[in-house]
């Protein structure tokens, strides 16, 4: 049998059509005629709404002007963006005093400093930092942005966070430099070398309670002017209320699932109750409860102010629905992994935390950071009832004097900053979902 | 269930409770000086009455009301808390005692001040609905408006307003209804309407914030009487009048001719009898009120008489809306308007 051909052809490179911008468009857009006409007509339509939007936000725009009316007399069809650029402080801080605002730019930064550890790599007790963040820094933004006098449990609170993000920060920076966490780094910086673990331990709760001393007699004579809540707003109130709606929906919501499925029955009763009362009732309602009909319910002189009503409602509210996107997470969780803890002699809480949250949370990360998004945009109502939040902030742009009538840049404005919050909440999640691979790889 | 309803039911059931928190609520004044401020209701943002500047202060007709009572009882006219409460909560803020003082443009009706727990005090602006049409049109009375379409916005008594006075004049006015001002707004700038109908204060304020004022303009006709003012909670008589004499001192103040300039002068060397009572230099009027001597003067001092207030927010002064006050309601009665005070002695 004679052989054909030695030498292995080469393969021919893939036809023009399949590499080529024009192949792919020929393949995709114009295949048929009727597929053709719908791509002119889609591409008219982008290509007039993006001229449209060209022309009024950029082209035709004011940048500079000291009124709405200049803003007309320098160009009638173009937005007026020097509205915005006026009320950027109100926009983002409300009727915070202007020369305090540092303490709210020094409060996130202080929220960024604490998290940011949890991102990097080498940095070891990445769970106790996160739970500290949780708990404590709290009392720190708490303080940093309500000021007034500290009562005593604020002091200890408010030095503990204080010594806490200094730890933190000075752990995270050797991890990052060594690799090593700062109790293993103390006994070496001492000259001691061989240290066994438990005075590494006792050598690092020493060190954290002086530094706790020394935070506490400077601060016993380092006092913020109390700033109302009423004079809270913007971007940031609703930072502070979707924030701690947040955080807090999480821990609520697994209380409340777990409480759901349990075989106690006031447990289950309790929760079901709970959850449905308020997944039931829109939250404009629940908010108009805490605020307007609950301080008639009390005894005269009990007063809770009412950005703290909200923020309960809310908090309420969100963990309600987190309760039920966890309770959806469980019910993915085969019975064999609890039958599995079981069998390896794990208890009910052993069980749940090592086994089957883990589980049930990474099947959900779409669902919950969608919950988060959905409540961001939620706490917008909280303008219903009166709080200056960010929606609050700019309709009233278009009833000061100055910039009379302006009302469609500031909504304009406030979908771009909406939309950036949310779009990067959502990349988030997507990048969690591919970093704990929870898609199911068929 | 549709979100106005709710709000009924709750006002509804806030008024029921009113009268036990009334009683319970003591003397408003001493709350007011034990708390160290004063809780002034305004609502969301309104042009010339309540509005926030980019600094995030408040400024308005009716915030000087608040500024005046704040100075009057602390001498500051500093001490208010501004509460912004939506207009359908107003009420029942001001019953559960969450404010001590409602000054938002609330139009004084009879089933609002008898059947409420409320007392409306001295109306510091009288309004009244109007329209505004386009010069162009060759319409210069609210009488040759038969058959056109009027742009109003729903759930408030204009459109109620409206339809009294076209089925009362014959005119067959078809009511464009709008939810939100600014959709409003844009539809007649866009020729959906012949007209647009509120409140003249309000109107005055959408003509200067269209791109060409001059091409419009307000019908002469008020088609309906709106006396706003200041309200406060029933059963505290003492606290009524301290509100009620604050607003009658800046109005007797313009009559008087103190202003916020000339007021220390006038205290030191005026020998009219009036101007010296009113400022505590003669008698002792501070003495039913509850308050200190220059209660008055504070007020002057600080926040100005009525003229100079109107002048400011509402009438020719610079970022002011630019309704001329001659031959309005709101002049002095001496002028020929409403704002009349009691003698004060």
């Amino acid at each position: 049998m004679a052989i054909v051909k030695a030498v292995k052809t080469s393969a021919l490179p893939a036809p023009l059509s399949e590499t080529s911008v024009v192949g792919w468009m020929k393949k995709n857009l114009f295949n048929s005629v009727f597929n053709s006409l719908l791509t002119f007509v889609t591409l008219y339509i982008i290509f007039m709404v993006v001229k449209a939007v060209w022309v009024w936000g950029i082209a035709d725009a004011v940048w500079v002007a000291d009124n709405r009316r200049e803003c007309f007399s320098i160009n009638p069809d173009g937005a007026c963006w020097a509205g915005i650029f006026a009320w950027v402080d109100n926009i983002f801080y409300g009727r915070y005093p202007r020369e305090e605002l540092w303490r709210i730019n020094l409060g996130i930064f202080s929220l960024f400093i604490w998290l940011l550890p949890l991102w990097l790599p080498r940095v070891k007790a990445k769970i106790s930092i996160g739970l500290t963040a949780v708990f404590l820094y709290p009392f720190l933004a708490g303080y940093l942005f309500a000021g007034g006098d500290k009562g005593i449990f604020m002091q200890i609170m408010f030095t503990a966070a204080i010594v806490c993000l200094a730890a933190n920060t000075i752990h995270s920076i050797i991890g990052v430099l060594i690799g090593r966490s700062l109790p293993e780094f103390l006994p070496f910086l001492l000259g001691q070398k061989n240290v066994n673990e438990k005075n590494r331990r006792n050598i690092f709760l020493g060190v954290l309670a002086l530094g706790f001393i020394l935070v506490y007699v400077w601060q016993m004579n380092w006092n913020l002017e109390g700033v109302s809540w009423t004079k809270w707003g913007g971007l940031f109130l609703t930072f502070v209320v979707a924030g701690i709606g947040i955080a807090s929906a999480l821990p609520g919501g697994i209380i409340l699932a777990l409480g759901r499925r349990s075989e106690m029955p006031i447990a289950r009763a309790l929760s079901i109750s709970i959850i449905e009362l308020f997944r039931s009732v829109p939250l404009i309602t629940v908010l108009f409860m805490a605020t307007t009909m609950f301080p008639l319910f009390m005894p005269e002189g009990f007063v809770l102010n009412k950005l703290t009503q909200v923020i309960i409602a809310v908090c309420l509210f969100s963990a309600c629905y987190m309760a039920e996107t966890v309770r959806g997470g469980l019910q993915t969780i085969p019975r064999g992994q609890f039958e599995g803890g079981h069998t390896i002699g794990l208890g009910y809480w052993q069980t749940m935390g090592l086994i089957i949250m883990p589980q049930a949370l990474k099947n959900m990360i779409p669902n919950i950071v969608g919950n988060f998004i959905s409540l961001l945009k939620d706490t917008t109502l909280v303008s219903i009832i009166g709080l200056f939040d960010v929606l609050n902030m700019l309709r009233a742009i278009g009833k000061d004097r100055t910039w009379l009538g302006l009302h469609i840049e500031p909504l304009v404005f406030g979908a771009m900053m909406f939309f950036l919050i949310c779009f990067a909440m959502s990349k988030y999640s997507r990048h969690l979902e591919v970093k704990l691979s929870t898609g199911h790889k068929h | 269930m549709k979100l106005s309803t709710l709000f009924t039911l709750v006002v509804a059931l806030a008024v029921m409770a009113a009268p036990i928190s009334a009683s319970a609520a003591g003397k408003t004044l001493d709350i007011v000086k034990k708390r160290g401020h004063l809780r002034c209701q305004v609502g969301t943002p309104s042009g010339g009455f309540y509005n926030l500047d980019a600094k995030g202060n408040w400024y308005g007709l009716d915030v000087a009301v608040c500024q005046a009572v704040a100075a009057a009882i602390f001498g500051d006219k500093n001490k208010v808390e501004f509460q912004s409460v939506s207009s359908q909560a107003r009420f029942t803020a001001l019953a559960n005692g969450e404010s001590d003082l409602l000054s938002r443009t609330a139009t004084w009706t009879m089933s609002r001040d008898t059947q409420l727990g409320l007392d409306f005090l001295t109306p510091n602006f009288y309004d009244g609905q109007g329209f505004t049409v386009l010069k162009s049109s060759g319409i210069t009375s609210a009488f040759q408006l038969k058959g056109a379409k009027v742009c109003v916005t729903t759930g408030t008594t204009s459109e109620l307003n409206l339809a009294d006075f076209s089925r009362a004049n014959n005119l067959n006015i078809t009511a464009v209804t709008f939810e939100d001002w600014n959709v409003r707004d844009d539809t007649y700038l866009k020729g959906g309407c012949d007209a647009v109908s509120i409140d003249k204060s309000s109107l005055a304020a959408n003509i200067i914030s269209f791109p060409k004022p001059d091409d419009h303009m307000i019908l002469p006709e008020t088609i309906s009487k709106e006396p706003l003012g200041p309200a406060v909670r029933q059963g505290d008589s003492q606290w009524a009048n301290i509100v009620r004499w604050s607003e009658f001192a800046m109005i007797n103040a313009e009559e008087l001719g103190v202003t916020s300039a000339n007021v220390d002068k006038m205290r030191a060397s005026s020998k009219n009898v009036d101007v010296r009572r009113m400022l505590g230099v003669e008698g002792n009027l501070n003495e039913g009120l509850g308050l200190s001597k220059d209660w008055a003067y504070n007020i002057i001092k600080q926040v100005g008489n009525y003229g100079e207030n109107y002048e400011k927010y509402i009438g020719s002064g610079k970022g002011a809306l630019g309704i001329d006050r001659k031959g309005t309601l709101n002049e002095l009665w001496t002028n020929g308007g409403l704002m009349y005070s009691p003698p004060m002695r």
